[in-house]
């Protein structure tokens, strides 16, 4: 019999450690998902399978309410934030240094690296504030705060999009007639379209993430699916829960899959 | 097709042209005193080393660089403060730059949609240019979905479809390798045959130079040093720089005998006299040393007694058709010769003299 | 020169609508919370505008009720600190030594299942973070997974107090956290040239030796940063704690909040949360000079 070839890479105990890294942080939410369709109301003991959990939730109205307000929140707030996002790409992108660069990029990373709490009540004094110089308490807080706290996030794609765009490509559009505005958008906007789409759904899923400044910013009704989910967690919680955190988990996990793909799809 | 009248009319008219980048101590100046004309339908080269300033000279003409100073008339208009998209001028790009999310004939019609030509004749114009590349079985293809020799096609195609007066190509072949790149030569030669438009080339490559061009301007550090034939240019370089970019070159230092109308009679290396033609406006003292020049290929073999100088062999390099031999001349300085072999030339042996002929007419004085 | 001056004023056009909402929503309240820190505390919550030390006073110290002048440490509030940092730092170290042989793992997988780990290591990092700590409380609740079945299979006979400890919030900040120091460990790994593993062993090196002198050497700035990004989020945690670790083990962000809510004190809660802005920025500040210094390209 001949030896095994020397690997080089191989450092004993290592494969081991990393399957249980991966186990850790795989089980607790097969155990979640697992148990939402449990027949019993028990987080721990199988007594078959149903799907009475989920009938629950669609069933409940509060759940239905929330879950519709988070997906609004998550569109419009990452809509917003794509949006101004893809200006400011525009803006910071294919140019040498100029003034205010450093401070244009402190800012939109500034959500990045402040702890949400702090966030959360400086925007919460920051309300309590307008709310009584306006009267006004709709959505309109809720949907500002999100909306910062998603640019960072949709900046990332789009900014990397842009840097990776042949610079050429709008100089031969433009030697061949076409008007700066021509340009952007037969040329520069169609190719972008994968970064802003990366953009809107990394916005999104960070949205409907969200729970810390929800919860320091909303007014009274205004609660999302994850403030609603962290106050019936005081209570003793059912596998409807199990149910929503399931349903919850399978969108953030669709989109992050299709953002996956769109990402690495190089070209057009 | 070319007609004579419109070959001799000025398409491109370039005066005291310069470009500077940066600014202060920073300040870097990329073209210095360009002048330049370019006729009507002529199939013009600028041939320099890596960074002499061809490519920024190609932009100020498309108009993706303005000039710092000086005029540029594109078909007898000022156009300096212009746009690339307001110029009669098309670009292919090095790199091609073909829109990737567009199939070949919306990139080749591209131009036409941007000019708000009607949409019947963007079809037609976009067919016959998919006809003049060969293109016509790829129309529908992406970019990414064509061989590099084919984008190079289509590029062409495009930046020809709106009928620009002039062309301007950045290196186009330096991406293809050897074989696409002869290939592509000549293709190229016929597109400018057939549609009759002013092509502006730029290349490193001086055979390339020599054989695609009606004339070269030679370039380095941001002057054009020689514009001429490609003839001329070999045969007749006026500065050193010229004589050693173009080609093999012998240089000697001679010093003059005597004068005469046109030309100097030099002292070769053992004592006799030959005839050095001279540039124009110079003259050269009598008894001082001139740098003359004379091609490899223009120096002939000949026995020692009827030779007008002798050289010792230091080494043969196989070339096939032709062999480089290596000599050291009598007074020391190196010398190369090239024959041409045929089945029954013998390789010269290193030690062995060999006595040299100069043809007629073919040894030149340089300006330096 | 004008021109330039013009296409930079674009830049700034396009960037506004951006500043304007991060300005408003994000960064311009940061400094009302500075003022809100200097003023006195209303009696239903809110303030009223009278310049006042207090908040700042009362973030380490506290007075006797019944001798004003008396000054003592605020050993609640020395607690509390004093478990946010211990907490934060355990829970680096613990993802650290799991994260670096996961990391490996994955560096080391053949090219085309590497992007299949990898993937399955940012899924949790972009799911919600509520439910992945739901799914921990769930496992270790007093009747949740764990208990029931030790104490099916008889180990146990009551079940372990594993809920509002040090330990749950240890684990389940672990646990949100690893993907973080996974994935700039694994940038790092996946930028090591093997060559020089095989030079180190062809050196007559052992393999701990390698991984002491070669490798960890060469994958420490994603060390670093894997260990800056579990740090903050670590330091800053408030749905963590408040879930797993309830009222007996709170951490800074609880406290923040608490002053915001129950303890009706915002400018002590603005004081707090000033603090803490400024460990997390002392930290980046630190970890950007270092990786400046290193001369590595430093991503945000
Ligand atoms: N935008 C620019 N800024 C500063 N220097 C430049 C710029 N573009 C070109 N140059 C400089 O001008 C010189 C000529 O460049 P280029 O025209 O590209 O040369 P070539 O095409 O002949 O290789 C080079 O030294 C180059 O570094
Ligand atoms: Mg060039």
């Amino acid at each position: 019999m001949f030896r095994r070839s020397y690997s080089v890479s191989h450092l004993p105990g290592f494969g081991f450690v990393a399957i249980l890294t991966f186990l850790m942080l795989y089980l607790p939410i097969l155990v979640l998902v697992i148990f939402s369709f449990n027949a019993g109301v028990s987080q721990s003991i199988w007594e078959g399978f149903s799907l009475q959990w989920y009938e629950a939730a669609f069933r409940n109205r509060q759940v239905r309410d929330v879950s519709i307000r988070s997906l609004w929140l998550a569109a419009t707030a990452a809509g917003i934030a794509t949006m101004v996002a893809t200006l400011a790409a525009l803006g910071t992108t294919r140019t040498g240094r100029f003034p205010g660069q450093t401070m244009i990029y402190a800012l939109i990373n500034q959500p990045l690296m402040v702890p949400e709490v702090v966030t959360g009540v400086a925007l919460l004094i920051f309300v309590a504030a307008i709310k009584v110089q306006t009267g006004y308490t709709g959505m309109g807080y809720l949907v500002a705060a999100h909306t910062a706290f998603c640019i960072p996030f949709a900046y990332l794609p789009i900014r990397a999009r842009l840097e990776t765009m042949d610079i050429n490509l709008e100089r031969a559009a433009a030697d061949l007639y076409a008007t700066p505005l021509q340009a952007f958008r037969y040329i520069t906007l169609p190719l972008l379209v994968p970064g802003i789409l990366a953009g809107f759904m990394l916005g999104f899923v960070i949205s409907l993430d969200t729970v810390v400044i929800t919860e320091f910013v909303k007014s009274a009704g205004q609660d999302t699916l994850p403030t609603y989910m962290l106050g019936q967690l005081r209570r003793t919680v059912t596998p409807e829960m199990n149910a929503i955190a399931t349903l919850f988990l399978a969108l953030s996990l669709m989109i992050v899959t299709a953002f996956f793909l769109i990402t690495r799809k190089r070209g057009a | 097709m070319k007609d004579q009248t419109a070959r001799d009319s000025v398409e491109i008219e370039i005066t005291g042209l310069s470009k500077v980048f940066g600014q202060g101590a920073a300040a870097f100046s990329a073209l210095s005193d360009i002048d330049l004309t370019i006729r009507t339908g002529e199939f013009f080269t600028l041939l320099g080393p890596s960074g002499c300033g061809k490519t920024t000279l190609l932009r100020v003409i498309a108009g993706f660089e303005q000039p710092s100073t000086g005029s540029l008339r594109i078909n007898g208009r000022e156009v300096a403060g212009k746009g690339p998209n307001a110029r009669p001028v098309n670009t292919v790009f090095q790199n091609y730059a073909l829109f990737p999310h567009m199939s070949v004939a919306d990139n080749i019609g591209f131009g036409l949609k941007m000019l708000g030509k009607p949409r019947a004749e963007v079809a037609a114009t976009t067919a016959d240019m998919l006809r003049l590349v060969k293109m016509e079985e790829m129309a529908e293809r992406k970019p990414a979905q064509i061989s590099g020799g084919q984008q190079q096609r289509v590029a062409l195609a495009r930046a020809l479809a709106p009928r620009p007066r002039v062309l301007l190509l950045d290196e186009p072949l330096s991406a293809l390798d050897l074989k696409l790149r002869k290939e592509m030569q000549g293709e190229l030669k016929r597109l400018q045959a057939e549609t009759g438009i002013t092509f502006i080339f730029v290349t490193h490559d001086q055979e390339e130079a020599l054989t695609m061009s009606d004339r070269v301007a030679v370039m380095s550090a941001g002057r054009i040093l020689q514009l001429g034939s490609p003839h001329e240019i070999y045969h007749a370089p006026r500065e050193r720089f010229v004589a050693d970019f173009i080609g093999d070159t012998n240089f000697m230092e001679l010093p003059v005998a005597r004068l005469e109308k046109g030309g100097a009679f030099v002292t070769l290396p053992g004592g006799s006299e030959t005839r050095a033609e001279l540039p124009e406006g110079l003259t050269p003292v009598i008894g001082e040393k001139v740098t003359v020049v004379i091609r490899p290929e223009q120096v002939q073999m000949a026995p020692p007694d009827a030779a007008e100088m002798t050289g010792t062999v230091e080494s043969a390099t196989f070339f096939g058709t032709d062999t480089h031999v290596h000599l050291r001349l009598s007074d020391g300085q190196g010398f190369i010769l090239r024959r041409q072999n045929s089945a029954r030339t013998e390789e010269p042996a290193p030690g062995a003299v060999m006595g040299l002929k100069l043809s007629p007419g073919a040894l030149r004085v340089l300006r330096d | 020169m004008a021109e330039q001056r013009e296409s930079h004023l674009w830049k700034w056009l396009l960037c506004t609508p951006a500043l304007l909402v991060l300005v408003l929503a994000a960064s311009g309240p940061l400094f009302i919370v500075l003022a809100y820190s200097f003023l006195t505390p209303g009696t239903m919550g809110g303030v009223r505008w009278e310049f006042s030390t207090e908040g700042w006073f009362r973030v380490f110290l506290q007075r006797d009720i019944f001798d004003p002048d008396e000054v003592r440490w605020n050993q609640a509030h020395l607690t509390i600190f004093w478990r946010s940092i211990s907490l934060s730092l355990q829970t680096t170290i613990i993802c650290a030594v799991l994260g670096f042989p996961t990391a490996w793992f994955i560096a080391t997988r053949p090219p085309h299942r590497r992007a299949l780990w990898l993937f399955l290591i940012t899924i949790p990092f972009w799911t919600n973070l509520l439910i992945r700590t739901f799914a921990i409380q769930e496992l270790i609740r007093n009747n949740g997974t764990i208990n029931t079945l030790l104490m099916r299979t008889g180990i146990i006979d009551s079940p372990i107090q594993m809920m509002f400890t040090d330990f749950a919030v240890l684990l389940g900040m672990a646990y949100v956290f690893m993907p973080l120091m996974v994935l700039p460990l694994y940038a790092a790994m996946d930028k090591l040239d093997f060559r020089l593993v095989e030079a180190g062993y062809d050196l007559y090196a052992s393999r701990i030796k390698v991984l002491w002198y070669v490798i960890l050497p060469l994958v420490k700035p994603g060390f670093i940063a894997g260990s800056i990004l579990v740090f903050i989020p670590s330091i800053g945690a408030y749905v963590t704690p408040r879930v797993l670790g309830g009222g007996r083990t709170m951490m800074l962000g609880n406290l923040i909040a608490l002053q915001f809510g129950q303890g009706r004190n915002w400018p002590l809660g603005a004081a707090l949360a000033v603090v803490m802005l400024v460990i997390v920025v002392t930290t980046l500040v630190l970890y950007l000079r270092w990786a400046n210094r290193e001369g590595g390209q430093v991503r945000v």
